[in-house]
């Protein structure tokens, strides 16, 4: 520190001055390699866009930047100090600043009390707020950013893009130093179509004066609107970097998903009779679906989130309320919103989210895996006979590839994946009509991954009728015999047999326009 | 999420892993200081207070006494597991004792209703009200904490109201018969709290009722979307309180051969004490009739020891306040094994990542 300060340089180099520098950077965790050798500049009034397919490492990238994940020896992460020289990240992450898609504001505050929220307020705690002074330097912060909104307002008020924006003026607002690299992650999921450039003005604006932002996100044609540069991730490596305008989207998608897609083995034709079928469903983001799915059959359901795709599962099994709309599962009509009917029609359901709608954690693995179906259990006098159910749990336990195989333990202390083949398991053990699956292999390792796909596809070559929903492209293409696109809660096509391909199903769901409904918290109820 | 969730713990394997555990083993296992914690404090406690007192700790007589007046705190403990079983956490219960305590002696002595009748009344009473709290819980979804804490106030003024804020007296012998008479040296209550907790233990553990109920505590969305009418499992909960807790004050009320309207406050404290104390033994972390009841008499050996030993009067509220949190943040510690091993790791992996720093 002792060096004297250099020169300002001329202007024109200050705008090519690497703010951040990611080099080599690799992270392992047991099992999974999820990040592996990757570098990254990123100069002042850049903007660089980095797309990838779930599972890339796009997100364990954003953690290891924001500090969360500790990188694995041999990485680095340099960010400027202000003074023209690159630093080592300091834990604080300071020089880097993060806008979630959750964006972190509270809903009930105002935009003022927000912007407030991330300042020291020094000494002035004690002391009244200079409310109108306050409510003027919010107004004029964010009208920086293109964005005239009533600073009063509870945000909750706001539209997701003016919110975005209140999110981006937070984070500049606690600047210490011009020199500042602004990571936006996937900002725009929740957004309208004509909004999306409302963000972008504000972003363009924030590198103008001289910042470097990344830009995370699998629209394609935001990507090339807004990015100098971007770099596409597949499988953790960095596959191609190249500049916002070369690419079309068909090289893109190529490079996102990679050429050497291995297809899954091929699913039997659908023969059996019709068990499954859905008449104009409405519900939530759902707009007068029809479908039907046969005895036998894997059917995916794809779509980008808000399509409808990720509520149809939960709709159907009455997880969520239909408002109107006919369900029947092998003839017989199910009531709307009427689990336990269902269930004893032949339903079963797989939620996506095992921690809060799939599975007691606190419970065991044997208390878990008889839970939909205690009726059938052996009993004495009323009570459930236990060796009975051990026995029960210790054959599943086996059949599901459980480890470690201890029926008694509490589910926390499983692995996720093995988690997940518990909550499979609990509802294959009710032999079900129909299996509705909802991101059936979500933050699950690749051998349980293997075991629940051929567990599913036992269950359809048993005379299941199995419905997936999932945002994995290659889930489903590998699991699915037929994958249904849907798109403003509605099937808007079909992908099967030889058309039926990762490449095919990643374009339909990367070229898909927004559909301008803001997902809401994710909730079964 | 890019990466596979790895957060297996790997604990000690369990012999339970290779077929049935072997009797002596599971003996050994459940009887370990980490699960039976509680056995060993009164071990502790005994010794203690048997080495300091040894003229009154030690007599047959105190610990009659004893096994007496804790059966009717041990009675609501009781009743209360089945609602924090189902996720609701009952704040009412010492109020809906006190609502049965005092009922019983306004019927009894206002109105002169036979014995049995107006026991049956307060009973049903009591069960009544834990059907007002489950509908409020379920149907107006008003979170259990805020539902009980309102209705503990409203059973107060309750009381109040057909008390007169006096207490009731001439409940008749016969009535103070039912919890002063012995058998085997030892008052009814005692026989009445372990039938209570004999058939709670065996609905909660062995029944597919119990199951159902245990689920909806653990994670009433998970067991909502497993077929299972949540509401009704909080409602039969509910219930199950209010009757045992009614019962509790019955007999209280004929242990003191009064209708007294301040008794509520003294059974709520103690039974969570317990109750969570309790769940931390045998279980590994669940509410449970067995942890329970010895939780009940450590606690209460505690508070006696201490006041054979002329501790002063304020000392059996400030013994079972430090235990619940002492018994609460014990739990949370055993229940989270997954934390305890990540801190681990955490201090793991600074020191590792010090020395493979480059110097």
């Amino acid at each position: 520190m002792t060096a004297g300060r250099p020169v300002p340089p001329p202007d024109e180099l200050a705008r090519r001055r690497p703010l951040l520098r990611v080099s080599h950077l690799s992270k392992t965790f047991i099992g999974t390699k999820a990040l592996d050798d990757v570098s990254l500049e990123v100069a002042a009034g850049e903007v660089v866009a980095i797309v990838g397919q779930n599972g890339s490492g796009k997100s364990t990238l954003v953690k290891l930047l924001a500090g969360i994940h500790q990188p694995d020896p041999g990485g680095a992460i340099e960010v400027s100090d202000g003074s023209g020289r690159l630093v080592p990240l300091g834990r604080d992450g300071s020089g880097l600043h993060f806008i979630h898609q959750d964006l972190g504001l509270l809903p009930m505050l105002s935009t003022t009390e927000n912007l407030d929220l991330g300042r020291p307020l020094g000494r002035r705690w004690i002391t009244p707020l200079h409310r109108n002074a306050e409510h003027a330097r919010a107004a004029e912060l964010t009208r920086r950013f293109g964005a005239a909104i009533d600073v009063r307002a509870p945000v909750a008020q706001l539209s997701p893009a003016e919110r975005a924006i209140v999110a981006i003026a937070r984070a500049l607002d606690g600047w210490q130093h011009p020199d500042n690299v602004l990571v936006l992650d996937e900002p725009t999921t929740a957004f309208h179509r004509d909004e999306v450039s409302r963000l972008f003005d504000a972003v363009r604006r924030v590198a103008a004066e001289g910042a470097g932002i990344i830009f995370i996100s699998h629209r394609l044609d935001e990507v090339r609107a807004l990015a100098d540069r971007v770099l596409i991730l597949r499988d953790g490596r960095q596959v191609a970097e190249s500049a916002g305008g070369e690419l079309d989207d068909a090289s893109l998608v190529t490079a996102i998903v990679g050429t050497s897609v291995a297809e899954g083995p091929p699913t039997a034709a659908a023969t059996g009779p019709v068990v499954l079928s859905v008449d104009a469903l409405r519900g939530r983001h759902v707009h007068g679906l029809t479908l039907s799915v046969r005895a036998g059959e894997v059917v995916g359901l794809s779509g980008v989130l808000g399509s409808g795709r990720e509520d149809l599962n939960a709709l159907i099994f009455g997880a969520q309320r239909p408002t109107s709309g006919e369900i029947t599962v092998a003839g017989n009509r199910l009531p709307p919103g009427d689990m336990v009917t269902a269930i004893e029609r032949g339903a079963a359901f797989v939620p996506a989210d095992r921690h809060r709608h799939g599975a007691v954690m606190t419970m065991s693995m044997r208390e878990n895996l008889t839970l939909p179906g205690l009726r059938g259990l052996p009993r004495r006098f009323g009570a459930i006979r236990m060796s009975a159910e051990s026995d029960e749990a210790r054959r599943w336990a086996r059949q599901v590839e459980l480890r470690p195989p201890a029926p008694d333990r509490p589910l926390s202390t499983f692995s996720g994946g093995n988690q997940q083949k518990v909550v499979l398991a609990k509802w294959l053990r009710t032999s079900p009509r129909l299996l509705l699956l909802d991101e059936p292999t979500q933050g699950v390792d690749v051998g349980a991954k293997a075991a629940i796909y051929r567990l599913v596809q036992q269950a359809a070559a048993q005379g299941s009728a199995v419905l997936v929903a999932s945002s994995d492209a290659k889930e489903l293409a590998t699991l699915c015999g037929r994958v249904l696109l849907v798109d403003q809660g509605q099937v808007t096509g079909e992908l099967t047999g030889a058309a039926l391909t990762e490449t095919a199903l990643a374009h339909a769901a990367l070229t898909a326009a927004p559909t301008g409904r803001a997902p809401r918290e994710e909730s079964a109820s | 999420m890019t990466t596979a969730a790895t957060r297996e713990v790997t604990m000690p394997d369990s012999d339970s892993d290779r077929g049935r555990p072997r009797l002596l083993a599971r003996l050994r296992r459940s009887m370990s200081i980490g699960n039976a914690s509680a056995l060993y404090l009164f071990v502790l406690l005994f010794i203690l207070f048997a080495l300091w007192e040894p003229a009154t700790f030690l007599t047959v007589q105190n610990w009659q006494v004893l096994l007496d007046n804790q059966a009717i705190s041990g009675l609501v403990a009781v009743g209360l597991i089945a609602p924090l079983s189902a996720g609701v956490i009952d704040l009412a219960v010492g109020s809906e004792a006190g609502f049965g305590g005092i009922l019983v002696a306004w019927l009894l002595a206002d109105h002169g209703v036979p014995i049995p009748l107006a026991i049956l009344i307060s009973l049903i009473a009591g069960g009544l009200v834990g059907v007002v709290m489950a509908v409020l819980i379920t149907r107006a979804r008003i979170p259990s904490l805020i539902t009980t804490l309102a209705a503990s106030s409203i059973l107060i003024a309750v009381i109040d109201w057909i008390s007169g804020s006096q207490q009731i007296l001439n409940l008749g012998t016969s009535f103070q018969d039912i919890a002063t008479n012995e058998l085997f040296g030892v008052t009814y209550p005692v026989y009445i709290l372990a039938a209570v907790s004999l058939i709670v233990w065996y609905f909660l553990e062995r029944t597919a009722l119990g199951r159902r109920v245990r689920a909806t505590g653990g994670n009433v969305e998970a067991a909502r979307l497993s077929g299972i009418r949540t509401a009704r499992m909080i409602l039969l909960a509910t219930i199950t309180c209010g009757v045992i807790a009614a019962l509790a004050g019955v007999l209280a009320s004929s242990q003191l051969a009064t209708g007294d309207p301040t008794i509520s406050q003294s059974y709520l404290l103690p039974a969570f004490a317990a109750v969570f104390l309790g769940s931390t033994q045998f279980q590994g972390g669940r509410f449970n009739v067995v942890g329970t009841l010895v939780a009940v008499v450590v606690l209460a050996v505690g508070v006696k020891g201490l006041q054979l030993a002329g501790a002063p009067v304020w000392l059996p509220d400030l013994f079972n306040g430090v235990a619940l949190l002492a018994a609460v943040g014990f739990a949370q510690y055993q229940r989270s094994p997954t934390a305890r091993t990540a801190a681990i790791r955490r201090v793991l992996r600074l020191r590792l990542g010090e020395r493979s720093a480059p110097a």
